[in-house]
């Protein structure tokens, strides 16, 4: 029972890590139908972006060493209130990256009409570029937020149960109820709206939505700017419990991303949380001496689900176009 | 000489990268697009390895000589046409990305197994492959390699004007309509997915001796996005596109060499560019130049190629 | 067969021209300064030109200075292909420190011992790499010597300890030995191993691991992984609430934990190939004139770098020693150079290292360390007797 309830929380703390990662990528597909593998990148950028208004200060391999930007100590840095807003403005700048992102690799082949798979190269291209620059810039070393960020909250909660420990760190349940809200406000947005209602209009029917008056290019900034604000914001989130792991920390999440946004249903909102969760949770219960395999998981489940439900968990079915 | 020495390794992994390419090609005739290629390049390259360095082996090494050898082409082509067959039956239910990403996952199931696997050799692979025919330098692969691809060239070329081929295309421009017309889409989609899956196996196979080592890191996703990248910056509608796209990219890396850490950057920027400026491929703009401008076609980004949604 | 075989094979026979070393004398190294392997690369890029700067200012090989050529090997096999490509024919240099992973390593050390190209591993620890050939010999000792001493040393300091649960990074090569090596030594030492759990080098979240270890409630933990899973796994190890002892095998034997794990990295013990505390005058003068640089004491891979670099020096200066370096024959003196370094004896930061017949290093001293960590972000490895 314990261990049920274990796996239960563990489930739902790794989830909830692939929910708030997915949530941005799946925003873009569901209005443009591409798959931004960019998003991994701008993750990490969230993250780096963030540690440097807090902290400040980088190790010896990048260009930028040995520097403190913060000698009398950061003004972001002291209570949970400076930390949620150096999170803020580090999201913001991600939206930003996401922004020109678009404007620099997406905008030109929708004008273009190129095959939105090759939106695919574009963003690995361009993911290639924004790995490449943190590293030559800031080295390839692990850097951490300091302890004391979230204020004097304990690092984890740690129960007895028959006997037995149930633990769950408590950034975890940060990270688990930022997704939550972040998911509540993003349905709230898309579903009742006038944003949301364009944003619909754009992703059913470009062609329509313009003629309707609906400015399709500024709702994809918008779009953009939203799930780069999303992924930013996880990027911060996800580091705060572990660290800002390199250049290639946010990239490592997009595979596995990929494999819960389709679980989820392509482009559903929700389905990226549930396909989060789902993921999380079927890893969680695996047994340890299987442990090794915990990777195959997600992706057996995947292959499973398309031949079952090819829309996914909640994705809507589509009418075959021939 | 030296030109030879320090670029045959390149050169002939061009080859090398231009063939995987094309194993994305065949099952693209038929209009599917299948990611699965890494997964069968890995399990050609293991059995390969296995056959040419487990002492369970050593019987047939002695026996065969240097025909040992083909003998790995051959099974290995056998191994994967059995599991083209296994994956693609229910795998090419799929359409379009969906498809794509079902592929995705089948690399990945693969990978966690070679690295799970005793026989396999677990993270570090298997090493201390002997060379194919005796070869000593790299460049020297180019004997194995060249030959294979016009071969590919040839069959893919005679493929195309065969009965087999027209079933493809037809399957290609609207399968509901080559349903009707009586050409099964099921079992040609199948056929065209493991002609690509024996190709990518066959090719994993030389590339063991090769490469001097085998493991779980040749079989990737990123080799899955990387095989994508040859055949939409080559071009999809015809056989050379993903044979030069391959060539092209996979020499960029090293025509890059002396900006050292800006390399990758570069290398970024280029992929970016290509599907900017390129949206047909290098084939595709070729051919447009050759033609001249064709009648302009009013852009209706709702009617994509290959990115199908279902 | 056997003819076409012969005929392929001759092709166009290899016909080198007879050339001259050049001045300074190039020294190729390549390790991995793109990709995610760029995290150990980078160490090792900074361990070399630390050597080439230190051994130039000494006077260089009896006053010939050398020169590193760096390639980039990128984290794939291909990659070090190319790079130990374009050291042996277009840099022409005289031997090459390289490449950073073992899996890199089995692909292209053949390519450089089918040239008659010495190579030096400076990290590479898989069974079997120095086995490759004649021309290939490394100064990273092999876990199955390093390990064992922490587990050893963690007994003395808590003669307690009877409960152990193992963990290791399973796609990591270098780990996933290692690990082997834990586990027997923790048998032969009469402990109970009660959980063995997996992981991957790329995982973040270790809670699964981490509660599987608190439910078997044991008094040692042993971790073998890299700098940033294994830090993480330490962090939610202690935040979890593990008290016990924890032992960190070699791969995390790096300050780059520090910033991962921060306070919670207090009190690991660590096997140690490299420790800044061995004392011989060398090792100090190095650790002293690299702290001065990098504000920190050298790490291992660092460490290792400059040691391979060295060991070519000290090699080619007893070759020039018997005939002027300027007067060989470039494919003479690689092969001159590489038996002059399995002969040898080197007095290296390491510690006095030598090689046996297949090039595999026989160092002496072995260091096991605990972790004091000062504050969140700094902390130093104290050398355990």
């Amino acid at each position: 029972m314990t261990e049920l309830l274990q796996n239960l929380i563990n489930g739902l703390a790794i989830g909830s890590v692939y929910a708030i990662f997915a949530l941005g990528y799946t925003l873009v597909f569901s209005i443009l139908g591409i798959i931004n593998f960019a998003h991994g990148a701008v993750f990490t950028l969230g993250a780096y972006f963030t540690y440097t208004l807090v902290v400040g200060q980088f190790e010896n391999n990048g260009l930028i060493k040995g520097i403190n930007l913060f000698p009398a100590g950061s003004p972001f840095h002291g209570s949970a209130w400076a930390f949620a807003a150096a999170a803020l403005i580090g999201a913001v700048l991600s939206g930003l990256v996401a922004v020109v992102i678009e404007r620099l690799a997406f905008r030109p082949m929708r004008a273009r009409g190129a095959d939105p798979l090759l939106a695919l190269v574009s963003s690995l291209g361009v993911a290639l570029v924004i790995v490449n620059l943190i590293q030559i810039l800031v080295g390839a070393e692990s850097y951490s937020f300091p302890t004391d960020i979230y204020g004097d909250l304990k690092p984890a909660l740690i129960f007895s149960l028959g006997g037995k420990l149930i633990v769950v760190r408590t950034v975890q349940v940060i990270i688990f109820a930022v997704s939550m809200v972040l998911l509540l406000i993003l349905g709230y947005v898309i579903g009742r709206t006038r944003i949301g209602k364009a944003l619909r209009a754009v992703a059913e029917n470009p062609g329509t939505a313009s003629l309707l008056g609906i400015s399709v290019t500024r709702f994809i900034i918008i779009t953009f700017f939203l799930s780069g604000f999303l992924g930013g914001l996880a990027g911060t989130l996800v580091s705060t419990a572990f660290s800002v792991a390199g250049p290639y920390f946010g990239v490592a999440y997009g595979l596995k991303g990929l494999a819960v946004i389709v679980l989820g249903g392509l482009g559903s909102i929700p389905g990226a949380v549930v396909g989060g969760l789902v993921i999380g949770l079927a890893e969680a219960f695996v047994p340890a001496e299987y442990s090794a395999y915990k990777d195959a998981v997600a992706f057996a489940l995947l292959f499973v689900i398309l031949l079952i439900r090819p829309q996914g968990l909640l994705g809507r079915v589509q009418i075959q176009k021939v | 000489m030296d030109f030879l020495q320090t670029y045959g390794f390149l050169i002939v992994t061009m080859l090398q990268q231009g063939l995987l390419g094309l194993s994305l090609y065949f099952p693209l005739m038929a209009g599917q697009l299948s990611l699965a290629s890494p997964g069968f390049y890995a399990l050609g390259g293991y059995i390969a390895a296995i056959m040419l360095t487990a002492p369970q082996f050593a019987g047939w090494r002695d026996a065969l000589g240097s025909w040992i050898f083909p003998v790995t082409w051959l099974f290995s082509a056998l191994a994967s046409a059995v599991l083209g067959v296994i994956v693609g039956v229910p795998a090419l239910r799929l359409r379009g990305i969906y498809l794509a990403l079902a592929t995705i996952a089948f690399v990945q199931i693969l990978q966690v197994l070679s690295l799970n696997l005793s026989i396999t050799g677990g993270a570090v692979g298997l090493f201390a492959i002997p060379q194919a025919f005796g070869f000593v330098d790299r460049w020297q692969y180019i004997w194995i390699f060249l030959p294979t691809v016009i071969v590919v060239l040839l069959f893919a070329h005679r493929l195309q004007g065969s009965r087999v081929g027209r079933a493809f295309r037809a399957i290609r421009e609207d399968e509901l309509a080559a349903d009707a017309m009586g050409i099964p889409p099921t079992r040609y989609k199948v056929l065209a997915f493991v002609i690509g899956a024996v190709l990518a196996g066959v090719v994993g196979a030389m590339s063991a001796p090769f490469l001097n080592t085998w493991n779980a890191r040749q079989g990737t996703f990123d080799a899955s996005i990387a095989f994508l990248a040859y055949t939409l910056i080559g071009g999809s509608r015809s056989m050379w596109g993903p044979l030069l796209g391959g060539a092209l990219l996979a020499s960029l890396p090293e025509l890059l060499r002396s900006l050292a850490d800006w390399r990758l950057v570069i290398n970024g920027l280029v992929l970016v560019v290509a599907s900017l400026y390129l949206p047909q491929g290098i084939v595709g703009a070729l051919g447009r130049l050759r033609r001249k401008a064709p009648p302009q076609r009013p852009v209706t980004p709702s009617t994509p190629a290959l990115g199908d949604t279902p | 067969m056997r003819t076409l075989t012969a005929i392929l094979a001759l092709g166009l026979a290899s016909v080198s021209l007879a050339e001259k070393v050049t001045t300074p004398l190039p020294i190729g190294i390549a390790v991995a300064q793109t990709s995610n392997t760029a995290l150990l690369g980078q160490e090792q890029v900074i361990g070399a030109r630390f050597a080439e700067k230190y051994i130039n200012a000494r006077g260089g090989v009896n006053g010939t200075p050398i020169r590193l050529v760096f390639q980039d090997t990128g984290g794939d096999e291909a990659g070090a292909i190319n790079a130990f490509q374009n050291l042996i024919t277009k840099d022409k240099v005289v031997g090459i420190v390289g490449p950073t992973l073992s899996q890199q390593a089995f692909s292209a050390d053949p390519i450089a011992d089918r040239a008659k190209v010495p190579v030096l591993g400076p990290s590479n620890t898989a069974k079997g790499i120095p086995q490759i050939g004649p021309f290939i010999a490394r100064v990273s000792a092999p876990v199955s010597v390093v390990a064992p001493n922490a587990v050893r040393t963690a007994l003395r300091l808590d003669p307690k300890i009877k409960k152990v649960a193992v963990l290791y990074a399973q796609n990591d090569a270098f780990s996933t030995s290692e690990t082997g090596t834990f586990q027997q030594t923790a048998k032969d030492q009469g402990l109970n191993v009660l959980t063995v759990q997996k992981f991957l080098t790329t995982d973040s979240d270790f809670t699964t691991q981490v509660t599987a270890v608190l439910n078997a409630d044991v008094d040692l933990v042993i971790v073998s992984g890299l700098a940033n899973d294994g830090g993480n796994l330490v962090k939610q190890l202690r935040q979890l609430g593990y008290k016990g002892s924890i032992i960190g095998g070699n791969g995390m034997n790096t300050s780059n934990m520090f910033p991962v794990c921060q306070q919670f990295c207090d009190g690991i013990i660590i096997a140690q190939a490299y420790s800044p505390a061995q004392p011989s005058a060398n090792n100090q003068l190095f650790v002293k004139e690299y702290s001065a640089q990098y504000k920190k004491a050298p790490p291992q891979f660092a460490a290792q770098a400059f040691t391979a670099v060295q060991v070519y020096v000290d090699a080619l200066k007893v070759i020039d020693r018997k005939k002027k370096l300027a007067e060989w024959e470039l494919a003479d003196l690689r092969v001159e150079l590489n038996t002059q370094i399995l002969a040898g004896k080197y007095n290296t930061p390491l510690g006095v290292i030598s090689f046996d017949k297949d090039g595999e290093v026989q160092q002496k001293d072995f260091y096991v360390a605990q972790i004091k960590m000062k504050d969140a972000k700094t902390g130093t490895f104290v050398f355990l007797k």
